[in-house]
């Protein structure tokens, strides 16, 4: 009996796989997609962060040490001083059309007020079409101002040492340390995700689109061993080993060949690497097929599934902080091998985690296999008995 | 007088077959409404606000308790645990419980009070950008706000009034302005282009559905037949039900965002129309265009899968377009999100004239009048294709 179940099982899983190579589509989303998409998508955010935002200076002042403030500015990497204007109404318009992305404006009171022994404010008017061009302009000016504050400082602290001066207005010296993505860099930062984001849609899509074909013919019951009866479970277990399969392959590709082609950060333990795979491919297929009851024609997979990849990104927590998620969508995204998934794998690969760290992830998608299982079960049947009966209508 | 009974024929056609199919309402209604009401309660916040950062105080004195009660006034975080060692706060930072900590190292008072300038680090998780760089971005001001409060304290015993003491602290002050966006709301920074992204997804997939499925099911003969045989007019009548919907769709949307969430929107009603206009139809367009130049309903729609998705990518609203390699640079004016993207910044955000943004008008407009190539090869289609499933 259990020796019949498993070549039955196998019987499955070979014609599955001569299934899935001779249909065009399918292979569209096992193989091309996953082979190439990651690539575009790597080489759109190859430079990982933003140099030389365009900014234009209004210097009213126009006095060495306003000169000193701009050219500084000019000399970080973040933003590039790509012309001075004489008056605010230019500056603007050269922002309107998109020449520049920020005004930095120096009144003209600004070295007077200064030696003063006033407080002289800087403007710095910001483009906020891009939050990267802001984060750019506002870092450059402020470690700019900071810099020059502290030796506005010694200076005037004359009597005493360049120390003394240093300590008696910051007793304490802060230090960032960028952990993990050291670059800032976005590719590093949204690739991975991405990267697990598309093991899911694929298998979505190319089982939905496998199993809509069978439906709209009437041809799913013949996909049973024996025509008849009993098998539903040997039939969902065959076809799981199928895409498994070719899904083994694939990941590797997509998880381990794509981010070393690219420099992205990795840093994985390879066996919890390995051990995390298994429970989010077999949750992914098995959830892939439960969703395949939405499919009822070979094409329609598209419409349903295309556009709910940018809802899952955004629901797992990585761009959009997991903190900030309202309860009721993180209890959605329960619901969804990507959560578990991205987020485990962004912390095993990217900041170097083990297994036991992501313990809630890997349960989580073991729940998820095990529940999708016997729902991919219960879909296939009704799929059986649905084709049963349309085949016989249709004789 | 016939061409327009032709056309209202088909039009009558085209909403039965519409409500046959649950598939146009799921995508035309169903999918927009739910996506613009998760995107925005997701993102409700607007600014995360409280993200949880950890503290290693390894010397754990009053002084440094002192340090972190000023560090928590002055930024946004929430100091939630202590760790007694930095591998165990990566750990926890491993785990995912915490965004970024704060490592004191021993000997800190001493070196105080020695005058030594002790170094406090923070570290932040940049796996997680957005994350980090809020909480990097905090921690400059705070690290100034501190300092500048110790340094103020020192100056006011001295007796100097507080103005001339923040004077003395900060001569030079950076006054930013974050133009119509001074909240810095991610919602609006995001939803604003993410959600006509779906929408226009959407409208290629439908377009070309409705378009191929009668290539599918060889019922394009008769489709054509009921337009005199005229690809337009039969074009004409399919889509103008679906435009009339996702223009609607669309103006829903923007009455959504800047009527009840009240996002900034600085131009008037008109060019909102016209922006939402100018969506549907160039969206339509190149659904269009796709079905006519593979005219196979699986390969067709794989095309709209991927210009759809890449589009969110390539529009420059999240990683802007000026940095990326030059190829892809001239790659994304081939992207209709691309100029609606540029439009919305210009009328939308900024509230600039027309004048600044009738380029972006333009392409749309190209797009929309891309089926105008393919007219005779659609017909062609129609008239004598075999699918090929």
């Amino acid at each position: 009996m259990l020796h019949e179940a498993i070549s039955d099982t196998f019987f499955i899983w070979r014609k599955e796989a001569g299934r899935t190579v001779r249909d065009q589509g399918a292979l569209i989303f096992f193989i091309l997609v996953p082979l190439f998409y990651p690539l575009l998508y790597a080489f759109i955010y190859t430079e990982e962060t933003v140099r030389e935002v365009p900014a234009v200076v209004v210097d009213d002042a126009n006095t060495a040490m306003s000169r000193e403030f701009v050219r500084r500015v000019d000399a970080t990497p973040d933003v590039k001083v790509v012309g001075r204007t004489s008056n605010m109404e230019e500056a603007k318009e050269r922002m309107r059309r998109a020449e520049v992305y920020g005004v930095i404006r120096i009144p003209e009171d600004f070295s007077r007020t200064v030696n003063r022994g006033e407080q002289a404010h800087v403007s710095l008017y910001c483009d906020m079409s891009g939050l990267l061009y802001y984060k750019a302009l506002l870092l450059a000016c402020t470690e700019v101002s900071l810099e020059m504050n502290a030796e506005l400082q010694v200076e005037r602290l004359g009597s005493t040492t360049v120390r003394e001066g240093e300590v008696a207005t910051a007793p304490l010296r802060y230090q960032d340390v960028a952990l993990f993505n050291p670059t800032n860099g976005f590719a590093s930062f949204l690739i991975p995700a991405v990267l697990m984001l598309v093991l899911q849609q694929t298998l979505l899509l190319g089982v939905g689109m496998m199993n809509g074909t069978a439906r709209e013919r009437g041809t799913f019951h013949t996909q049973l061993i024996s025509g008849q009866g009993r098998g539903t479970v040997r039939l969902v277990l065959g076809k799981a080993l199928c895409y498994f399969m070719v899904y083994a392959l694939v990941g590797i590709w997509v998880l381990a060949v794509v981010p070393r082609l690219f420099h992205l950060v990795q840093i994985p333990q390879a066996t919890d690497l390995l051990a995390f795979m298994v429970p989010y491919l077999l949750a992914c297929i098995f959830f892939a097929m439960t969703c395949s009851i939405l499919v009822f024609q070979r094409e329609t997979c598209m419409p349903i599934f295309v556009f709910m990849s940018l809802p899952m990104l955004f629901i797992s927590g990585i761009s959009w902080p997991g903190v900030a998620v309202p309860p009721f969508w993180e209890y959605v995204s329960w619901l969804l091998p990507s959560t578990f998934g991205i987020n485990g794998f962004v912390r095993i690969n990217t900041m170097g985690a083990l297994l036991e760290d992501v313990a809630f992830e890997y349960v989580g998608l073991w729940v998820q296999a095990v529940v999708y299982f016997l729902t991919a079960c219960a879909t296939y049947y009704y799929l059986i008995n649905e084709s049963r009966k349309k085949s016989e209508t249709l004789n | 007088m016939s061409a327009l009974r032709a056309i209202w024929d088909i039009v009558v056609r085209e909403c039965r077959r519409m409500v046959a199919r649950p598939l146009y309402l799921c995508c035309m209604l169903v999918a927009p409404a739910v996506c613009c009401l998760f995107f925005t309660t997701l993102m409700g916040e607007g600014l995360p606000k409280d993200m949880p950062v950890g503290v290693v105080d390894e010397d754990n004195t009053a002084t440094t308790r002192e340090i972190l009660r000023n560090m928590d006034a002055f930024s946004q975080v929430r100091l939630t645990e202590r760790y007694a060692s930095v591998s165990e706060a990566r750990r926890a930072m491993q785990e995912g419980k915490i965004y970024a900590f704060y490592y004191i190292p021993e000997g800190t008072t001493d070196e105080v009070m020695a005058n030594r300038q002790p170094v406090v680090s923070f570290y932040t998780n940049n796996s997680l950008l957005i994350a980090g760089s809020l909480i990097y971005r905090d921690l400059r001001t705070m690290s100034v706000l501190a300092n500048a409060s110790v340094g103020l304290k020192t100056l006011q015993a001295k007796g100097v009034d507080e103005h001339r003491a923040m004077a003395f602290l900060q001569p030079v002050v950076v006054d930013t302005h974050a133009l119509s966006n001074p909240w810095l709301n991610y919602s609006v920074y995001l939803n604003n282009t993410i959600l006509p992204g779906i929408l226009m997804i959407l409208i290629f997939m439908m377009t070309v559905f409705a378009i191929g499925v009668e290539i599918k099911d060889g019922t394009g003969k008769a489709w054509l037949a009921m337009a005199d045989n005229s690809m337009w007019k039969a074009l004409v009548g399919k889509l103008l039900p679906h435009a009339a919907v996702f223009f609607l769709t669309v103006v829903a949307h923007y009455t959504y965002l800047y009527g009840v969430l009240h996002f900034p929107c600085h131009c008037g009603i008109g060019p909102l129309l016209l922006q939402a206009a100018m969506t549907v139809l160039a969206s339509q367009g190149l659904g269009v265009f796709f079905i006519a130049v593979i005219p196979t309903l699986r390969l067709a729609l794989s095309a709209c899968s991927l210009w759809g998705v890449v589009s969110f990518s390539i529009s420059g609203f999240s990683f802007p377009v000026m940095a990326m390699h030059p190829a892809l640079q001239m790659l994304s004016n081939l992207f209709p999100l691309r100029h609606y993207f540029l439009i919305y910044v210009g009328q939308t955000l900024d509230g600039n004239p027309l004048s600044y943004v009738w380029k972006s008008y333009m392409a749309l407009l190209l797009f929309a009048l891309l089926p105008w190539l393919v007219l005779g090869r659609l017909r062609k289609v129609m008239l004598n294709f075999d699918y090929i499933p």
